[in-house]
């Protein structure tokens, strides 16, 4: 048996030199892209265009700019005269905010009880730079109002303080984003090369003609599915490795917690995600079909991860669905590994969720296989 | 170029996806469903971000404090923790995405106008939550302070207007809640819509790999025309999704569409021709339908979610990344989209995107001819 199932695992790797570039695109090209995608995601929100009109040409309105550059959020895009610049810029899309100082600013701020006017106008066409310079502003706004608090009523900067919240944060240190964005991208990257290779392993003899060919020599069905899984196993792991190597030393996400542990994990999580590809790869006649399918499983369970959207804030029976998508608890593993150190103690309930899971999908993915093989 | 020619290309590239119906089914609803799905995941609204709350002093006042804290429906008291080993096993389950400590002496030190020592501790991993979290504690434990300290502050002669005095108006336009939504489901359209391209790409591939790729070039049809006629009814698809999306936006995600509709087909038009430019290069490049699927994903998929812009914001990606993203038809295509939807601009502003689009793909095609030629030369 070991023999014939070598024979098959051998004939995949002649099909993958045959046709090279398949897994130079899903290794190589998926390592690259992983990279390049880190780079160009993973900083903080910088640089945003924002447009000056100062009606009132002070110092303080200048020092209200000056604050807004160096938080680094903002370039000052122009200063402008009209408002209707400021409303062709935002039409266009030019700008991300747009502050306007009132006449009597200065005169306000240096009166003894003036309020002094900040007009801000967001792009809300671009919603997430748009919030970020809202963030912005705002922090500029607390430090100038307490400046000028501190300055009218003489009081000491501790017993202003006493209005703000101490802010400690845990974890990921520097809030550095590449440490929770890289650890997201690699497992959305992970999933489609095993989904995807795993779909196409059928359904390609299938359209070929040459799955009749393989069904009638001596091999058992048995005997097959595991021949064409290993080199999907072996695909999957190794890109699982080298893009933890990339994430690792491009990205300096460290590995905190036990790595024997994770490669165990990401084993068993290959092995839910093959059993997902195995299906689409019976059911779908061709291969525009498989891909199709497995772009649809792949996003929803992307969108399970709670890449962008914490499965918190979902409505309670996305809130259940999410608790069936290994991708989310292998996330949620995978930080917990990376960043937090998590052992399988605190990782009990994940770990459980996707031992479950492989059990039901692949006990029923290898039936529903042998089945349609048969 | 001869239409006779393009639209024998065409129609029989519509025969072969008719006698296929469940590929022809999941060709159509793919590029909605797929906006659906992400439409729903990607924008959520925070809410109920669990927290625990450690409080040392347990004080009348630090109990009011904690409960007025998880009042509304942004947090949502996890627990109450008694240790602050209690706190730390939460945050490293992940069961809480943010820890309040209470110190010992909060109401003493809040009465005698010391300060409010909160220590927040957030959940790093997870800093979408975390610094909502935060956020929404400050907002909370201000109001806690102000309804509080009015009176003492009142009697040191201070008036609580002076400790804020300055007076930030902040208007949102176009989105005045700054909604994710609004503009994410505009932009993503750009997205789903990369779809067809990796159907052509597909077809393509699946001519070389099944050897027919031959025959037709042994026709008097031309290369171009080929490729052309091939191209045709996945822009044709492609157009029956780009109308599809804005009624699904409006009627059940409820955005706004303020632009001119004609002026949004006939873009996006030209974004197809675009997109399936690069689908056309792929296809042509690769010998197995396999290799094609896993560069489209390459060029396609991955860059058009996360370079075009939808997300992370152009202006702050390194230099080089900015160049590439402008090559990407994407790019172009989410600024059209988001200003058809929302401030509902017309050509005259969007003209140089439109220029920059049709440049790109008229690029793109004749590549895709290029290579054509040169590679079954």
């Amino acid at each position: 048996m070991i023999r014939r199932i070598y024979a098959i695992i051998r004939k995949e790797f002649i099909h993958l030199r045959h046709d090279w570039w398949l897994p130079a695109f899903m290794l190589i090209g998926g390592a690259m892209e992983l990279l390049l995608i880190g780079w160009a995601t993973s900083r903080p929100i910088t640089n945003l265009p924002l447009m000056v009109l100062d009606n009132d040409k002070s110092s303080a309105s200048r020092q209200v700019v000056t604050a807004l550059e160096n938080t680094g959020t903002f370039y000052i895009e122009g200063q402008v005269n009209e408002f209707e610049e400021i409303e062709n810029a935002l039409e266009k899309g030019d700008i991300i905010a747009a502050i306007i100082f009132p006449q009597d600013y200065s005169q306000q701020v240096n009166s003894s009880n003036g309020k002094p006017t900040l007009a801000v106008i967001l792009n809300g066409a671009e919603s997430i730079p748009a919030t970020a310079a809202l963030r912005a502003v705002e922090g500029v706004a607390r430090q100038l109002g307490e400046q000028i608090t501190i300055q009218r009523l003489n009081i000491s900067q501790e017993q202003l303080a006493g209005f703000s919240p101490s802010l400690r944060v845990w974890f990921n240190q520097a809030l550095n984003e590449a440490l929770y964005t890289t650890p997201a991208e690699l497992s959305l990257m992970l999933e489609f090369t095993i989904l995807l290779f795993a779909a196409l392993t059928f359904t390609r003899e299938r359209e070929l003609g040459t799955l009749e060919g393989l069904l009638v020599m001596p091999f058992s069905s048995l005997e097959i599915i595991i021949g064409k899984s290993i080199p999907v196993i072996l695909v999957g792991f190794l890109d699982f490795l080298l893009l933890l190597g990339i994430t690792n030393l491009a990205f300096g996400v460290p590995v905190r917690g036990s790595f024997p542990l994770l490669l165990i994990l990401v084993l068993i999580y290959i092995l839910v995600e093959l059993g997902k590809g195995l299906v689409i790869s019976v059911i779908s006649r061709t291969q525009h079909q498989a891909f199709l399918l497995v772009l649809i499983v792949g996003m929803v369970d992307f969108m399970f991860t709670g890449y962008a959207a914490p499965v918190e804030s979902m409505p309670q029976f996305l809130q259940i669905i999410a608790n069936v998508i290994p991708a989310n608890h292998m996330l949620a593993i995978t930080r917990g590994i990376l960043l937090k150190g998590s052992g399988l103690s605190a990782l009990g309930l994940h770990v459980i969720a996707l031992l479950v899971l492989v059990i039901v999908i692949g006990t029923f993915s290898f039936r529903f296989v042998r089945r349609a093989l048969d | 170029m001869s239409l006779r020619h393009i639209r024998a290309g065409t129609k029989k590239e519509i025969l072969h996806i008719l006698r296929d119906r469940m590929t022809l089914a999941l060709v159509l609803i793919t590029p909605t469903v797929l906006l659906f799905i992400m439409a729903y995941a990607l924008t959520v609204d925070l809410r109920d971000v669990p927290i625990v709350i450690l409080d040392y002093d347990r004080s009348p006042i630090s109990r009011d404090f904690a409960q007025q804290i998880t009042a509304g429906d942004d947090l949502q008291l996890y627990s109450m923790a008694s240790t602050f080993d209690e706190v730390e096993q939460l945050l490293i389950l992940g069961d809480v995405k943010a820890a309040l400590i209470i110190n010992p002496d909060f109401a003493h030190e809040l009465l005698s106008l010391q300060g409010l020592p909160l220590q927040i501790i957030i959940d790093g991993t997870e800093p979408e939550s975390g610094g909502f979290a935060v956020d929404h504690i400050a907002l909370r434990a201000e109001e806690f302070i102000n309804a509080r300290l009015a009176e003492s502050i009142k009697a040191l002669g201070y008036e609580f207007d002076t400790l804020q005095p300055i007076d930030l108006r902040i208007r949102s336009w176009f989105n005045p809640s700054l909604k994710p939504r609004v503009d994410l489901i505009p932009g993503l359209i750009s997205m789903v819509l990369g779809l067809p391209a990796l159907s052509v790409a597909l077809t393509f591939s699946h001519e070389r790999e099944h050897g027919t790729l031959e025959q037709l070039l042994a026709t008097p049809i031309s290369r171009l025309d080929l490729l052309l006629g091939k191209m045709l009814p996945y822009v044709f698809f492609g157009l029956l999704n780009v109308v599809m999306i804005p009624l699904v936006a409006m009627a059940w995600f409820r955005i706004p569409f303020n632009g001119s509709f004609l002026l949004y087909l006939g873009l996006s038009a030209v974004f197809l021709f675009a997109i399936l430019g690069i689908g056309m290069i792929v296809g042509v490049f690769m010998r197995s339908q396999a290799a094609a699927l896993a560069l489209s994903f390459l060029v396609i998929f991955f860059p058009g979610f996360f370079l075009t812009g939808i997300f992370f914001p152009i202006t702050s990606m390194p230099e080089i990344m900015r160049l590439e993203a402008l090559a990407l038809p994407g790019t172009h295509y989410a600024i059209i989209t988001r200003g058809v939807f929302l401030p509902g601009i017309g050509l005259e502003v969007l003209w140089p995107y439109a220029i920059m689009l049709f440049g790109l793909g008229v690029m793109f095609i004749a590549v895709a001819v290029l290579f054509f030629r040169k590679k079954l030369a």
